[in-house]
C-alpha cells in the first residue's frame, strides 16, 4: 500500500501506541493489564507499520532473526528470575520470602520481581505477534 | 541443590531447550543432535532421582512461589508422577535418537530444528500433566499438548497430514471445551481447583448435588475420552497415527495418548474420589465402553491394508484393555492398567519404529508388499515379531503379563464375561499380526532372492528398536521388576 496519508499518520502514531504499550506493561502490577495485552498493544504497532509500509521495510526495522531472539529470550528470563528463587533459598518463582525489593504497593519499583516477569511476557508477546503476522504474509 | 526442586528444573530444562533450539546454527545438525542428546539425558536423570528420592522420603507437593495450595498451583510428586514421568522420558530418549536419521528422510532440512522444539514442548506438557495436582494447570497443560501433537502430525506439509492434523485439532478443541466446562461445574459447586481441596470438600457436598457432579465428570470424561481415543470416540487416531511421521506416530500413540490416561486417573481417583465414582456408576460405563472397543478396534484392524493404519487401529483395542482394568476399580485393575501402560508403551513405539524403519528403507506401507522382507531386514522384522507377539499375548513377552494380570484382575472382580472378551481380542490380534509375520519371514520376496543379509539401517535407527524388544522381553521374563514399582503407585490411587 503506497499511500501518503496512511503513511504520515502510521509515522505519527506508532510512538504513541508503543508508549502505550510500555506502559500497560510497566503497571502490570498495580493496574489493569500486564504483560499479555501491553505486548499485543506493542506487536500490533508494529503491523501497523508493516501494513502500511510493507513487509521488506518492516523486516529491515525488525529481522526474523531478532524476534526470534527476543522470543526465546522472554521466555528463559522468566525461566531465570523463577530459578532466582530457587537460588536463594525458596521454591520457584518466589518472591517475598526470600528478600526480593517489595516496595510501597501502588508504586512503579514494588512487588518484587513481577514487574520483571511482566517484562518478559511483554517482550514475549509482542515479538510473537509480529513474527505470526509475518509469516502468514510472507505465504501470500 | 536440593531434590525436591528436581520435577521443576526438568519441566524447565525442557521449555528452555526448546527455545534455545531455534538460536542454534542450522547449518550444523551434528552440535543441535549432541545438545538434544544432553538435555535428554540431563532431564531423565532428573526424573530418575525425584523416583529414587520419592522412594527414600515419601512423596511431597511442591508450591510454586509458596503460595498455599488454596490459591497457588501445586504440584504433587507421588509414586505415580514420579514413575511415569520416568516412563515418559525413558521411551522418548529412545523414539528420538531413532528420530535423528528417519526425520531427515521424512521432512524439509529446514524444518529439522522446528520439529526438535514442538517434541520438546510436547514432553514438557506431557512431564507438566503428570505432575500437576490443579484441575486448571491440567487443563493449560493439555491445550499445549494438543496444539503440538497436532504439529508434529502436519509438519510433513502433505494433504492428507493437513487433512488428519485439522480433524485431530477440531476433535481436540471439542474435548478441551468439554473438559473445561466439567472443570468449571466441579469449580462450582466445590470452589476449589487443587485436586486435593476438591477431594476433601467433594465428599461433604455431593450428596446436595449429585447431578451436577454427573454432568460434570461426564464432559470430562467425553473430552478425555476424546483425547485417549476410547472406542467411538476413535474416529481422528488412525488418519492422525498413520500420516505422521513415523517418529512422531511412536511419540504420539505411546506416550501422548496415555498422558491422557493418567488425568483419568487423577480425575476419578484424586478428584472425586473412590466412593463417589462407584456410587455413581461411571466405572461401569467405562468397562462397556472399553469391551466393545477391545474387539472393535481389532475388527477394524482386520481390514486395513496400510501397515501404520492397521498399528493404530490396534492402539484403539489396547487401550481399551487399559480402560477396562480401570474400569474394575480394583487394586489388581488398576496395577493391570499401569502395567498394560507400560507394555503397550514399548510394544506400540517398537512396532511404529519398526514400521518406519521398512518405510524408509524399502518405502513399502502396503502388507501386502511385505513378502520376504525378514530376510532383507532381519532385525528389524526381528523386533517386528517381538513386539507383534506380545500384542498377540505370547508368553515370554510383556504383552502376555500384562494380558494375565488384566485376567486374574477381571476374575477377582467377579466379571468372568470380561476374560471371554480379553480372549476374543487376543485371537483377533493373531489374526492380524501372524499373516505379517508369516509373509515376512516365509514368502517368496518378488524383487530378490531369500538370502539373508543384515539390515542396511544407520546404527542410530536400529539401536533404540533392538532396546525396546529387548526391554518388552526382560519385561516378559520378570514383570516383577516393573510390577513391584507399580504396586507401589496404586495406592496414591486406591487406598
Amino acid at each position: 500500500m503506497d499511500d501518503l496519508i496512511v503513511k504520515t499518520i502510521t509515522r505519527l502514531i506508532v510512538p504513541f501506541i508503543q508508549v502505550y504499550g510500555i506502559f500497560i506493561i510497566l503497571h502490570g502490577h498495580i493496574s489493569p493489564g500486564g504483560g499479555f495485552s501491553g505486548g499485543a498493544v506493542l506487536g500490533s504497532s508494529m503491523i501497523l507499520f508493516t501494513l502500511s509500509y510493507g513487509l521488506t521495510d518492516a523486516t529491515k526495522k525488525l529481522p526474523h532473526k531478532v524476534t526470534g531472539v527476543l522470543e526465546s529470550g522472554g521466555i528463559i528470563w522468566y525461566i531465570l528470575l523463577g530459578l532466582m528463587g530457587i537460588l536463594l533459598g525458596g521454591k520457584f518463582l518466589s518472591n517475598k520470602e526470600v528478600g526480593f525489593f517489595m516496595g510501597q504497593a501502588g508504586e512503579i519499583l514494588s512487588a518484587g520481581i513481577i514487574p520483571l516477569i511482566t517484562v518478559a511476557i511483554g517482550i514475549k508477546v509482542a515479538s510473537t505477534v509480529i513474527t505470526l503476522f509475518h509469516t502468514i504474509i510472507e505465504e501470500d | 541443590m536440593s531434590s525436591q526442586h528436581f520435577p521443576v528444573y526438568s519441566l524447565l530444562l525442557l521449555l528452555a531447550a526448546a527455545v534455545i533450539i531455534p538460536l542454534l546454527n542450522k547449518k550444523s545438525f551434528s552440535k543441535v543432535k549432541l545438545f538434544l542428546i544432553t538435555v535428554l539425558v540431563a532431564v531423565w536423570g532428573f526424573t530418575l532421582k525425584t523416583l529414587l528420592f520419592v522412594y527414600q522420603s515419601g512423596a511431597y507437593s511442591y508450591n510454586f512461589g509458596n503460595w498455599n495450595e488454596i490459591i497457588g498451583v501445586q504440584f504433587i510428586v507421588d509414586e505415580f508422577s514420579a514413575l511415569m514421568t520416568l516412563f515418559v522420558m525413558s521411551l522418548a530418549i529412545l523414539i528420538l535418537i531413532y528420530s535423528f536419521k528417519d526425520m531427515e528422510h521424512e521432512i524439509n532440512k529446514d524444518q529439522f530444528t522446528g520439529y526438535y522444539t514442538l517434541v520438546f514442548i510436547l514432553l514438557f506438557s506431557m512431564i507438566g500433566i503428570t505432575y500437576t495436582n490443579d484441575l486448571f494447570n491440567m487443563y493449560v497443560f493439555m491445550e499445549i499438548l494438543s496444539i503440538t501433537s497436532c504439529s508434529i502430525i502436519s509438519i510433513k506439509k502433505k494433504k492428507e497430514n493437513y487433512m488428519a492434523a485439522f480433524r485431530y485439532l477440531i476433535l481436540n478443541t471439542i474435548g478441551s471445551l468439554s473438559i473445561l466446562m466439567g472443570i468449571a461445574m466441579i469449580y462450582m459447586v466445590t470452589g476449589h481447583l487443587n485436586m486435593t481441596q476438591v477431594y476433601q470438600t467433594i465428599a461433604e457436598v455431593w450428596q446436595l448435588y449429585p447431578t451436577n457432579i454427573l454432568t460434570a465428570v461426564g464432559f470430562i470424561l467425553t473430552g478425555l475420552g476424546i483425547k485417549a481415543a476410547m472406542f467411538p470416540l476413535h474416529i481422528w487416531l488412525p488418519d492422525a497415527h498413520s500420516t505422521a511421521p513415523s517418529p512422531s506416530s511412536a511419540l504420539l500413540s505411546s506416550l501422548v495418548v496415555k498422558v491422557y490416561i493418567f488425568s483419568v486417573y487423577k480425575i476419578l481417583f484424586k478428584v472425586l474420589g473412590q466412593s463417589i465414582v462407584v456410587a455413581l456408576g461411571v466405572p461401569t460405563f467405562i468397562t462397556y465402553f472399553a469391551a466393545v472397543g477391545m474387539i472393535m478396534g481389532s475388527v477394524f484392524a482386520i481390514g486395513q491394508k496400510d501397515i501404520k493404519r492397521m498399528l493404530a487401529y490396534s492402539s484403539v483395542a489396547q487401550i481399551g484393555y487399559i480402560f477396562l482394568g480401570l474400569g474394575l476399580v480394583t487394586i489388581d485393575g488398576l496395577s493391570a492398567s499401569m502395567f498394560h501402560i507400560i507394555s503397550h508403551g514399548l510394544m506400540k513405539s517398537a512396532l511404529f519404529l519398526s514400521a518406519g524403519a521398512i518405510i524408509y528403507y524399502k518405502d513399502k506401507r502396503n502388507i501386502n508388499d511385505l513378502d520376504g522382507i525378514g530376510y532383507e531386514m532381519p532385525i528389524t522384522m526381528f523386533v517386528f515379531t517381538v513386539a507383534a507377539f506380545g500384542m498377540i499375548g505370547i508368553p515370554g513377552i510383556n504383552g502376555f503379563m500384562s494380558k494375565i494380570y488384566l485376567s486374574f484382575a477381571v476374575l477377582d472382580a467377579n466379571k468372568p464375561i470380561y476374560l471371554i472378551l480379553i480372549l476374543a481380542s487376543s485371537f483377533l490380534n493373531a489374526v492380524y499380526y501372524l499373516p505379517i509375520i508369516i509373509s515376512a519371514f516365509l514368502k517368496e520376496s518378488k524383487d530378490r532372492k531369500n538370502i539373508m543379509e543384515i539390515d542396511k539401517l544407520p546404527k542410530s535407527m536400529l539401536i533404540p528398536m533392538v532396546i525396546l524388544a529387548l526391554g518388552s522381553i526382560i519385561m516378559g521374563f520378570y514383570p516383577q521388576l516393573i510390577m513391584n514399582v507399580v504396586e507401589k503407585a496404586v495406592p496414591t490411587f486406591l487406598f
